[in-house]
């Protein structure tokens, strides 16, 4: 009977030290944030260094931008949308508007700008009073004090430029798809210039039909063209598509 | 006949003794009393001069400033005088425990107002906002006398607890046995509480409380009992001195010195021993259906036992009010008050660093562990005392 309670006491009683091993733990911790500072911050009136590049809310810088739509089709969220506004010299242009209510700052927008007029900001204390706050046009979006490193450049290098000897970074999308005519297709509509934000289309006439009408073809200005794609999506008979670089 | 223009100085007696009255309330010299006295004096002086310059030659002055009057006024400026020291070493307690327990968790504590410390204030005047709700299915009458209790012995506990030999409340002969009796009592309450609560929360604390209370109460008054035997007097002063004469007993008795700060840890209810509130398991403990002031003054209460274990360390174990070579000093309270934090910072350091001790397990650590090395502290210091060592 005595054995059978003598059995519970712990067989090794050094080993029952162990509770002095926490103990000695946050001791060594608390002499440390005596001497120094604690690992929390006070928010409001301290702040933690962010990068240059840190993905805060969009920017946009106006007179950079062409328009082209790149950044709505790329949100993830579709918080951006193009918005008729009167440019500096009074002209109609569109320019996107940001929805910072429901924008996840992942800064795609910024990536894919192909005249990187996108950039992300550091900025990310955003909270309003109303929803309606939150719609961030495009002047609005200016962000002072923009530098180099807040544009955010989608930089690759293929593996057939590898293979090739040539392995230099593609930085323009331009350079990764370029898009190409399917010649039986087209109708000569026109529309592929219209839509072009930056005039790298040009038609061309290319003889005559039977009835004696003009021909004409989409011509594009590789120097000129930014990939944006516009041509393709508006093209009515599907005759341009997205050729990739391989 | 009196003047008819009196100088105030007439009436104020600075350095009139306390200790001539004829009715001074207490056997030796006691530096509260005699600080309510003062003020009285000050104070009562001023209002007396000028009640009799308005009416010139009344007896009302004559009265407040005669013997009697002057002992019951200045007892009562000397009981606000020691609940307030208690009440300001309790808010520092608390405002060390969040600060401490902070940086010790590598994040700044309180940050509200002088390093903090004013959080307390804070705290107190939202409990105080707060609506008084009580449950309708509780047992009224038992739910409010309990916590009444619970506070007021906290409370009365803590004013007992001398902090040097001159300020003091009562210089009992059997102070030590007084103070554990009362501070023992506590537990009990709590269990009669939650079961008044009607809560199976409530009850469960209340269930613990007493299974804690039967476990870490017995080594305890052994270990009491232990120091009154090696300083022969059970007058919390007469140990102090004894100490200071001899040996803090902290050293020749480590062991019980280790054992009863586990002991006093477990009688604040305080983690690793804190399985009556075990915040993570029952709700609030035997506290749940407590809302607003009433939770902020079991609060209070629970520092204020805190304290007073912290107290009872320092008295049984550190030696007291007294430093060695020097004796009592010049400000033996402030001493003791440092030394009763300093081991709060070892209770901190405890809390910081353990978990919460199991229920099935804490009856095994009161009578398996810490009741064998009392009656050994016990035995050793009785081989000591007749050696003539202690």
């Amino acid at each position: 009977m005595t054995i059978k309670y003598l059995d519970k006491y712990p067989k090794n009683l050094a080993k029952s030290l162990w509770v002095m091993k926490p103990v000695w733990t946050v001791f060594k911790l608390f002499g440390k944030t005596v001497t120094h500072r604690s690992m929390t911050i006070l928010y409001p009136y301290e702040k933690e260094w962010i990068p240059e590049n840190y993905r805060g809310r969009p920017g946009l810088r106006f007179d950079k931008c062409v328009g082209c739509g790149m950044c709505v089709r790329m949100c993830p969220t579709a918080c951006i949308k193009l918005i008729e506004v009167d440019d500096d010299a009074g002209k109609k242009v569109m320019r996107p508007q940001v929805n910072v209510g429901r924008c996840a700052m992942c800064g795609y927008c910024a990536e894919y700008c192909p005249v990187d007029a996108m950039t992300v900001t550091p900025e990310y204390e955003l909270a309003e009073y109303t929803r309606y706050d939150l719609l961030y046009g495009p002047r609005r979006l200016n962000y002072e004090g923009t530098t180099e490193g807040m544009e955010v450049h989608l930089e690759l290098t293929l593996p057939s430029d590898i293979e090739n000897g040539n392995p230099e970074r593609r930085v323009r999308l331009a350079d990764l798809d370029k898009p190409e005519l399917t010649d039986s297709k087209c109708i000569g509509c026109k529309k592929c210039a219209k839509v072009c934000p930056v005039g790298a289309v040009k038609m061309v006439e290319k003889g005559v039909n039977d009835k004696g009408k003009p021909i004409v073809r989409p011509e594009f200005d590789n120097a000129k063209c930014i990939g944006c794609s516009n041509c393709i999506i508006d093209c009515p008979k599907n005759a341009l598509e997205l050729k990739e670089v391989l | 006949m009196k003047m008819a223009y009196s100088s105030i100085l007439d009436w104020i007696d600075f350095f009139k003794d306390p200790m001539d009255s004829p009715y001074y309330p207490f056997d030796t010299y006691n530096l509260a009393y005699d600080i309510g006295f003062k003020l009285h004096e000050i104070l009562g002086g001023t209002i007396a001069w000028l009640i009799n310059l308005l009416f010139p030659g009344n007896g009302v002055s004559e009265w407040l400033m005669c013997d009697y009057v002057s002992t019951i006024m200045a007892l009562l400026i000397f009981m606000i005088l020691i609940f307030l020291v208690a009440f300001v070493s309790v808010l520092i307690v608390l405002w060390l425990e969040r600060k401490l327990l902070g940086r010790m968790m590598d994040r700044r504590g309180t940050m509200i107002g002088m390093k903090g410390f004013l959080q307390c204030v804070a705290d107190g005047l939202k409990t105080f906002m707060k609506e008084n709700t009580i449950p309708k299915k509780v047992d009224k009458m038992t739910y409010m006398w309990c916590v009444s209790l619970i506070v007021g012995l906290s409370v009365l506990v803590a004013c007992m607890v001398p902090l040097s030999s001159r300020w003091y409340v009562v210089d009992y002969q059997t102070g030590l046995l007084i103070i554990m009796a009362f501070f023992a009592l506590a537990p009990f309450l709590i269990l009669v509480s939650g079961w008044a609560q009607n809560n199976k929360y409530s009850l469960i604390g209340g269930m613990r409380a007493a299974e804690l209370m039967i476990s870490y109460e017995v080594p305890m008054l052994i270990l009491i009992c232990t120091t009154a035997l090696a300083a022969g007097s059970f007058n919390i002063g007469d140990i102090v001195y004894y100490q200071n004469e001899h040996l803090w007993f902290f050293i020749p008795q480590i062991l019980g010195f280790i054992v009863f700060f586990f002991c006093a840890t477990a009688e604040a209810e305080r983690v690793p021993f804190d399985i009556a509130e075990a915040e993570a398991e029952l709700v609030e403990g035997w506290q749940t259906e407590y809302a607003g002031m009433k939770w902020g003054l079991i609060m209070l209460a629970d520092y204020l036992r805190g304290t007073v274990s912290c107290g009872m360390v320092v008295i049984l174990y550190l030696g007291g009010w007294t430093l060695p070579f020097i004796g009592d000093g010049p400000i033996p309270e402030i001493v003791f008050l440092l030394k009763a934090y300093f081991v709060f910072f070892l209770m901190v350091l405890l809390r910081a660093a353990m978990a919460r001790v199991r229920t099935d397990q804490i009856l095994n650590i009161g009578w398996k562990v810490f009741m064998p090395l009392s009656v050994i502290n016990l035995a050793i210091v009785i081989v000591l005392k007749t050696g003539g060592l202690i």
